[in-house]
């Protein structure tokens, strides 16, 4: 009885210390942060998401992006925020400026010019 | 008719290389350079020696700020030129980051100081705010506003080509 009473001790003692990496006031935040975190590159990894990296830069900017969660700050401004700080590149998903315009014209000029050509062809 | 569409044809693979050769063979092309001008972060932070606090007020003028630190191999590969530039009369700060202050004054005494002043970064919290991602990383400080960050060594080669073009353009630190 003791004996079993001692096992039922050490399996229950390891939950009472489980608790989750970072604190959040509402469910709503962690979600907004978990997704966060994989939008926006480590700045010290090749390629690799925030989530994925435990360099102690990432794990500075996940708490700072907690802190600005905390603060009421936008996904947008959490965004704005990290690429004025560590450069475009942070992000994932490449804004429209002026350094990516031509990235993200490009293509579309190249399949128009496509179609006319072969719009072209066809009639004579 | 035909002509015109041959001569697309030929026109867009060689658009298509001289664009890669020419990016290739960029020379003036540093990835660890960013020319953003920002603001300096506002701060208040110990120095390493503890007995004084300097705060971002105390940044007037014109300032190298070198982020370093004892764990950091590369910092003692770039402190001899650091140790040069301040002989050549070039104030320079130093921002130890997040390094234990026994260590840091320890290297401090065995390799030298070319250092105004270090402050002392511990968490790193000062750091984050200004973009850096690891040491070493150096900034240009002109009138309050960062204008150049290089992540990164600075030898000779990239003080020439990095630094030195904005340092002429900004007329700074000529005073010697």
């Amino acid at each position: 009885m003791i004996k079993n009473s001692f096992y039922l001790l050490l399996i229950v003692s390891s939950m009472i210390h489980a608790n989750s990496l970072y604190e959040f006031e509402s469910l709503e935040d962690e979600k907004r942060f978990y997704s966060l975190i994989k939008e926006v590159r480590c700045p010290k990894c090749t390629s690799g998401s925030l989530a994925s990296s435990n360099a102690p830069v990432s794990e500075d900017i996940k708490q700072k992006i907690i802190e600005l969660i905390k603060e009421g700050k936008t996904d947008r401004e959490i965004k704005d925020f990290l690429s004025f700080r560590f450069g475009n590149d942070v992000l994932y998903n490449p804004g429209f400026n002026e350094s990516t315009y031509f990235l993200w014209i490009t293509p579309v000029v190249f399949l128009t010019l496509c179609l006319l050509v072969f719009l072209f062809r066809r009639k004579s | 008719m035909n002509i015109f569409i041959r001569l697309i044809l030929i026109l867009i693979p060689i658009i298509f290389f001289s664009f890669f050769y020419l990016y290739i063979n960029d020379d003036d092309y540093y990835p660890g350079a960013d020319f953003r001008v920002i603001d300096m972060p506002k701060f208040e932070i110990n120095d390493l020696y503890k007995d004084q606090r300097f705060t971002h007020l105390d940044l007037e003028g014109s300032y190298l700020i070198n982020v370093w630190a004892s764990w950091c191999i590369t910092c003692r590969v770039e402190h001899g030129f650091l140790q040069k530039l301040s002989d050549q009369n070039i104030p320079i700060v130093g921002l130890n980051y997040k390094d234990d202050k026994e260590d840091a004054l320890n290297w401090i005494n065995k390799f030298g100081d070319p250092y105004k002043f270090i402050i002392h970064d511990l968490k790193g919290r000062l750091a984050l705010d200004m973009g850096v991602t690891g040491a070493p990383e150096t900034f240009l400080l002109h009138n309050g506003k960062i204008i150049v960050h290089y992540r990164g060594e600075v030898n000779k080669m990239i003080w020439n080509d990095v630094f030195i073009p904005i340092i002429n353009k900004e007329d700074i630190f000529n005073n010697d």
